[in-house]
């Protein structure tokens, strides 16, 4: 029998909702190194962490309202790792002054046959893409610097082609609802990263085309 | 995780099925299995609700079993089936929309648990709306994952405290595209689980339509 | 970064240099730019200097230049023809040369005529003498007045100079402030915020999860007053640590006999380890490693205290105020401590008397520190990190039990196990038990002489398990009777103890068992010992017996007995050693040395008489010899006659 450490660290599981707070912001290739450099330096002291992962976006259409969305995404790097299915919920509108994106989440870890259950369920597919990058972290923030690519033939990752010349950076942190002071830290955190990198709040939702 | 087999037994004439447990219980004892606490095992059913045509809707089975208590396993009849973790239920209440989960049809089972040397006994009343609607047994063997290799051993085993009402060798098995030499998982249990609780919900209710 | 594509603008400077001809393979030439004296060379050559200041040789000359540039300024210069524009950047230098050249001229024209002295002479200009004298008031002034100015004009450079030498000063220690700061820079972690900078010295980076925010102001001290004299330890930048940090603190964990009474729970005792200033360190070093350490201990402490409250133990732990205290034993009491001193010099009357040297386990103090740092450690490794990225973090293994199915036993193999008091709990436990061990050991050794006995404790030990080889022997004979060696393996709470003949035997805690145990050994060695005894000597061994069940029952273990003939047969020798009751040594005659045996009709041949009878004990106290061994020996020496 343990105790737990003497902190509170977010719990994954059961029926508590988790909410998502997010930051993004891009930097050019030739900024790459210099951003990493900042971020060893300003993150917890690890090994870096590259990963390469392959993402498909599943939608469900119904009979109204807007399609249901599911990622899948399993890692490349790492086969044996099990899938990882993340809904999204709408971002919380309410708080102008709140500094990053918040939306509710719920993260399912899941065996190597997904996506043939998810078309049993009648999921399609709507697009797939690779992302590869570095993962740092910060207590319980995460920051994903990552570079997508398009997959050119459906099902194969070996031939992609990169969508951009510059990389995304994310700062996210998974916390249960409620906790306000997350935003705070993360804001203050995105300001060390200035001028490297703007991360701001970005709302998915005015990108729809 | 070894080889599992569940079947049914049959509530012994003129006795409730407390009774009957009780008999399975004290035989068990008898033998010298020991036991080790309790097992739940249940099962919702969600049908989608995006169907237009006049054909049935899919069902999907999502199912817990104690014995994997951070996993959540999610299953179609004789379709693809999912393991997953704890957390797919919360996302199956934000596909509420989608599926719905049909509340009458939530079965379990629960009972205790034996443990006898390599094998794992578990005795369960199967319950569907509170209402006791039969008797299960799952026995497993743990040492070994194939069931062609265990498979003998396994029904002597039950013989020794079931009697007559041994069950045969479960389709799972033979279904498989390698047949019995295939290793089996926790999927396997779960399959025959959910047939037995289809048996017994048909049972009950002769001819009407399962939705 | 509002809206828009950016817009890019580049800046790019004119050619400087002109082309002076294109190469056929597309090599530019330029023509190479004047040098200084190539530029002022071109610019003096364009000062004319036949021309005059006159304004009719101007005007003669200057209208053909007019034309040249007539067509930008004409109207202008036709109205204003007496008003001559320099036109040329250095027409005053020009007019200068030319009215120096006339002058020389003039000089040069005088004095050539001078020299002829035919049309001019030169006569000195007689002086009135009475014109030049000035009165000496007035020469008095007048000296007054030009020491005056020059002494201005040397104050006014001294001031100069100590201005200079003022912001100097006060550069360097800007400087010192700013050194200082980048060695401070160098080994903790600073930022900015706003005009004030802070700095973190907690171990939050480094993978601790204790929720104290841990920072320091970095203040500049540079106002001091240069008058004065700087003191000794003066150093331009000062941290200011948080309060509850201040001072220093250590955890005192030791192991007493268990006190009566709990009325005196929660008031440790606190010595004051002083901060030793080491020549070259920093004071700001000194006090920030004294706070984070002190931040350790808090943790430390905190994680202890939470354990010892939620952890379910058959005896619980009492946690008072800054101790943790537990019983590991019965009658015993481990007792873990946070010893925090601000340092204040008032509490110098509560300071006690100095604690015995081995009531502080050092080394268990330094274990707890070491494995909260590697609980620190295990935070921050890669096994924590998720792939794929999106999911969240959490240990690698726990994240495959949904997916996997993993069952009961599996997850709770994945678990940790431990917490920190259990960890430390056990280790006290071990250190307790081998500390008694040992003085088992050594006090048996101390008190009995026959047979000695040794003990050779292994080095190399583990924090839950160490070793020792306990050997049973008689002086003089060691290579003789060696057959009682013990391996003892002290864990957590038993012994194991292997003998040489393979037998395994687990012994729990309890100081009398293994003390008993060492005792029925000693006892068994003798008898071992005579067994090997008889061998070297050439004895016969008749009977041997580890356990004997005849005689008196010992309280401890058995007795052991054994009897051995003599190489001729007339004499044998049987001993029963036991721990409690000793050894009992007797010795059987031939029955022809037995004059109290009745002659008998019945036995004829003489030959019987070599049998032997019956039994003699031998007063063993009063025997000679060092030790049971040698006595024996001697005994058998005795009862083989000389051929």
């Amino acid at each position: 029998m343990e105790a737990p450490p003497v902190t509170v660290m977010p719990v994954t599981g059961g029926t508590i909702n988790m909410m998502e707070y997010l930051l993004q912001g891009s930097v050019l290739d030739q900024a790459l190194e210099s951003l990493l450099h900042r971020l060893r330096g300003l993150c917890d002291n690890m090994e870096p962490e590259t990963f390469t992962d392959h993402e498909l976006v599943y939608l469900l259409k119904g009979q109204q309202g807007n399609p249901f969305l599911l990622r899948a995404r399993r890692s490349l790097s790492h086969p044996t790792s099990p899938w990882h299915l993340r809904y999204l919920g709408q971002p919380e509108v309410g708080d102008k002054s709140r500094h990053a994106l918040v939306r509710n989440c719920v993260d399912v870890a899941a065996s190597h046959t997904l996506p043939e259950f998810l078309n049993e369920m009648g999921f399609r597919m709507d697009h797939e893409f690779v992302t590869t990058g570095h993962i740092f972290r910060k207590g319980a923030m995460k920051v994903v610097v990552s570079k997508l690519s398009r997959i050119l033939v459906p099902g194969n990752t070996e031939n992609t082609e990169r969508l951009s010349l510059s990389y995304l950076v994310e700062l996210s942190v998974l916390a249960p609802a409620g906790q306000d002071t997350v935003s705070e830290d993360m804001r203050s955190f995105a300001e060390q990263l200035k001028p490297l990198v703007h991360l701001e709040k970005i709302d998915p939702s005015k990108q729809r085309h | 995780m070894g080889v599992t087999c569940v079947c049914q037994v049959p509530v012994a004439e003129g006795k409730s099925v407390q009774q009957t447990v009780d008999i399975l219980h004290k035989k068990l004892e008898q033998l010298g299995a020991v036991k080790q606490g309790s097992f739940c095992v249940d099962c919702e059913t969600y049908h989608a609700t995006g169907n237009v045509s006049g054909q049935p809707s899919k069902l999907l089975y999502v199912m817990h079993n104690s014995e994997t208590p951070l996993s959540c396993l999610a299953l179609f009849e004789g379709g693809p089936s999912l393991i997953a973790d704890a957390n797919f239920d919360v996302l199956m209440v934000k596909l509420k929309s989608h599926f719905q989960n049909a509340k009458g049809h939530k079965v379990e089972c629960r009972g205790s648990r034996y443990r006898y040397y390599d094998f794992l006994i578990k005795v369960g009343t199967v319950t569907m709306s509170s209402s006791a609607r039969g008797i299960s047994v799952e026995v497993e063997y743990c040492p070994c994952v194939v069931p062609g290799d265990c498979w003998n051993l396994t029904k002597e085993f039950m013989q020794s405290f079931l009697g007559s009402s041994v069950p045969d060798l479960p389709s799972v098995f033979a279904a498989k595209p390698e047949g019995l030499f295939a290793p089996s998982d926790c999927i396997d249990t779960m399959t025959q689980y959910l047939e037995l609780f289809n048996k017994l919900r048909k049972l009950q209710i002769p001819g009407s339509n399962v939705r | 970064m509002s809206g828009g594509p950016a817009v890019r603008v580049s800046i790019e400077s004119s050619c400087e240099k002109q082309v002076q001809e294109v190469a056929l393979d597309g090599t530019e030439t330029y023509v190479p730019p004047l040098s200084m004296s190539q530029n002022l060379a071109k610019l003096a050559q364009r000062i004319d200097f036949s021309q005059g200041s006159d304004s009719e040789e101007e005007g003669a000359e200057g209208e053909p230049r007019d034309r040249e540039w007539g067509k930008q300024e004409g109207e202008e210069e036709e109205g204003t023809v007496k008003f001559q524009p320099s036109l040329w950047p250095w027409d005053s230098v020009r007019n200068n040369l030319r009215s120096a050249l006339t002058e020389m001229c003039v000089l040069y024209d005088v004095l050539s005529v001078v020299k002829e002295k035919k049309y001019m002479a030169l006569d000195p200009v007689s002086q009135d003498p009475t014109a030049g004298k000035t009165p000496q008031v007035f020469q008095l002034i007048s000296k007054k007045k030009s020491l005056a100015t020059a002494a201005q004009l040397l104050l006014k450079g001294a001031e100069k100079l100590n201005k200079s030498v003022t912001e100097n000063q006060e550069n360097r220690r800007q400087r010192d402030f700013n050194s200082e700061l980048l060695r401070l820079r160098s080994q903790w972690k600073l930022r900015k915020v706003g005009d004030k900078i802070l700095g973190d010295l907690s171990y939050r980076s480094a993978g601790s999860l204790f929720p104290h925010h841990g920072t320091f102001e970095v203040i500049k001290n540079t106002d001091i007053d240069l008058d004065k004299k700087i003191p000794e330890d003066y150093c331009p930048l000062d941290v200011q640590i948080p309060s509850d940090l201040e001072g220093s603190a250590y955890i005192k964990v030791s192991i007493q006999k268990q006190s009566p009474d709990i009325g005196d729970l929660g008031t440790v005792n606190l010595f004051r380890r002083p901060l030793k200033n080491k020549a070259g360190t920093q004071q700001w070093h000194l006090k920030l490693e004294a706070a984070q350490n002190v931040l350790l201990c808090k943790e430390i402490f905190a994680q202890l205290s939470r354990e010892a409250v939620q952890i379910k133990s058959q005896i619980p732990h009492i946690v008072v105020k800054n101790q943790i205290i537990s019983q590991p034993f019965p009658g015993l009491q481990l007792s873990i401590s946070l010893c925090h001193s601000t340092g204040e010099k008032k509490n110098q009357r509560t300071s006690p008397e100095k604690p015995s040297p081995d009531n502080h386990l050092y080394v268990l103090e330094h274990n707890l520190h070491q494995m909260m740092r590697e609980f620190h450690k295990q935070q921050l490794s890669s096994v924590v990190m998720p792939h794929p990225a999106s999911a969240p973090f959490g240990h690698k293994r726990l994240r495959l039990a949904g997916p996997l199915a993993y069952d009961k036993a599996e997850i709770s193999s994945l678990q940790q196990s431990e917490g920190l008091l259990e960890k430390i709990i056990k280790q006290a436990k071990h250190i307790f038990l081998r500390s008694r061990t040992a003085r088992t050991i050594d006090s048996l050794a101390s008190r009995i002489e026959d047979p000695q006995i040794q003990a050779h404790w292994s080095n190399i030990n583990d924090v839950y398990e160490s070793s020792v080889k306990v050997l049973i022997t008689s002086q003089g004979y060691e290579q003789i009777c060696k057959s009682i060696q013990l391996q003892l393996n002290i864990g957590v709470e038993q012994i194991r103890v292997v003998h040489r003949d393979g037998r395994v035997i687990t012994l729990s805690h309890q100081e009398q068992e293994l003390q008993d145990f060492l005792l029925s050994q000693m006892s068994q060695h003798q008898v071992h010992a005579v067994q090997q005894l008889a061998k070297v000597m050439g004895w016969h061994v008749l009977s041997f017996s580890n356990h004997v069940g005849l005689g008196p029952v010992e309280s401890i273990g058995n007795a052991s007995a054994v009897t051995v003939a003599s190489p001729n047969g007339e004499y044998s020798i049987s001993v029963r050693n036991g721990p409690e009751s000793g050894c009992k040594v007797l010795v059987q005659f031939p029955r022809s040395q037995n004059k109290e045996l009745p002659k008998s009709d019945v036995i004829q041949d003489t030959k019987w008489s070599h049998l032997r009878g019956p039994y003699k004990e031998v007063n063993w106290s009063r025997m000679e010899g060092r030790n049971f061994v040698y006595k024996m020996e001697l005994l058998m020496a005795a009862l083989t006659p000389c051929p």
